[in-house]
């Protein structure tokens, strides 16, 4: 597990209030919201709101890729990681 | 003078260290503020994943309810409370003045009907359900909205009135919850009890504790009335032996 993944599982967990997971028990490709980890649709706004104040980076609600970038632990660090590249 | 009749067929209550029937006895003899603290009533009933978001508030509520709600599907359910989810409100507003943005669960779950949502969803309950705050007798308003639900046919109706205790900053303004509390009763059709309205002119005098945990003591002694007014209304409850 790369330090980015888990920092961004440590946020997830603390952000979203999941009391009884720790971050192993969460999968790098492991799918986030619905079968998977379980989250809804308030845990995909808190989750949005807590990653871009951790990284200082801006995530448009609106922009198709964005629903790709929140599947996995995985792809989250890869647009953290894109985003403050650029 | 309007009068409403019904049945009081079971109660639950919780506040920080009261939980039982006996510690409520106890209580009732010799009532005594509660030190402040964090404790919360146990809601392990509640899938983890569900349980997470509750807040103190919510988690009262569905602990006294849940019980006497257990195998009774459709249950209409009024949720009283005068002052709310006041800790997220602060909250919310302290980050609105950090010019900070909001949190979205604790936004969603601000408002005085996210607690019969989180009812609604988590029982699969889809009954009438109200929220309402309704200054100093809102347990009273409860009860006619419970009872207009009796007379429309509902079997039972369970009836929730909680206080969370309110942040210090509000502590000049909110001066009747002294502790964190929450009462349910399961109600039904009957004659055992009967709720009665008077207007007065008069100023009375206030009562000490919380009315809802003044209702607790006249349902655990030996007294057959219990009042409580507030503004020009004086609301008798009777209990018929």
């Amino acid at each position: 597990m790369s330090e980015l993944h888990r920092e961004i599982k440590e946020l997830i967990i603390e952000a979203l209030g999941l009391e009884d997971i720790s971050a192993q028990d969460i999968g790098d490709d492991q799918k986030l919201f619905g079968e998977g980890l379980g989250l809804d649709s308030v845990d995909a706004l808190e989750l949005g709101l807590a990653i871009q104040k951790k990284y200082g980076i801006k995530i448009d609600a609106d922009a198709k890729d964005t629903r790709n970038h929140f599947s996995n632990v995985a792809s989250l660090a890869a647009f953290v990681t894109a985003k403050q590249a650029a | 003078m309007p009068v409403i009749n019904f049945n009081i067929a079971q109660w639950r209550a919780w506040a920080p260290g009261l939980e039982s029937v006996d510690d409520w006895q106890a209580w009732s003899r010799q009532p005594v503020a509660l030190p402040s603290c964090d404790a919360a009533p146990d809601v392990s009933f509640l899938p983890a994943m569900q349980r997470r978001r509750l807040s103190r508030l919510a988690r009262m509520a569905f602990s006294v309810g849940w019980p006497l709600a257990d195998g009774r599907p459709d249950l209409p359910l009024v949720f009283i409370s005068r002052h709310g989810e006041t800790p997220r409100t602060f909250d919310i507003l302290s980050d609105l003045a950090a010019d900070q943005p909001l949190s979205p669960t604790q936004f969603s779950l601000s408002v005085h009907n996210a607690v019969i949502g989180l009812w609604s969803i988590m029982r699969g309950e889809t009954s009438e359900m109200t929220a309402l705050a309704a200054a100093g007798d809102g347990l009273e308003h409860g009860m006619l909205e419970a009872a207009a639900l009796l007379a429309e046919g509902a079997p039972a109706v369970l009836l929730v009135v909680t206080e969370e205790q309110p942040p210090e900053a509000y502590s000049a303004w909110i001066d009747d919850v002294p502790f964190p509390y929450a009462v349910g009763l399961l109600l039904t059709p009957g004659n055992n009890w009967q709720l009665s309205l008077n207007s007065t002119s008069d100023e009375l005098s206030k009562a000490h504790w919380p009315h809802a945990l003044n209702l607790l003591r006249t349902l655990l002694g030996q007294q057959t009335t219990c009042q409580h007014a507030w503004k020009n209304r004086v609301w008798t409850w009777q209990r018929n032996l």
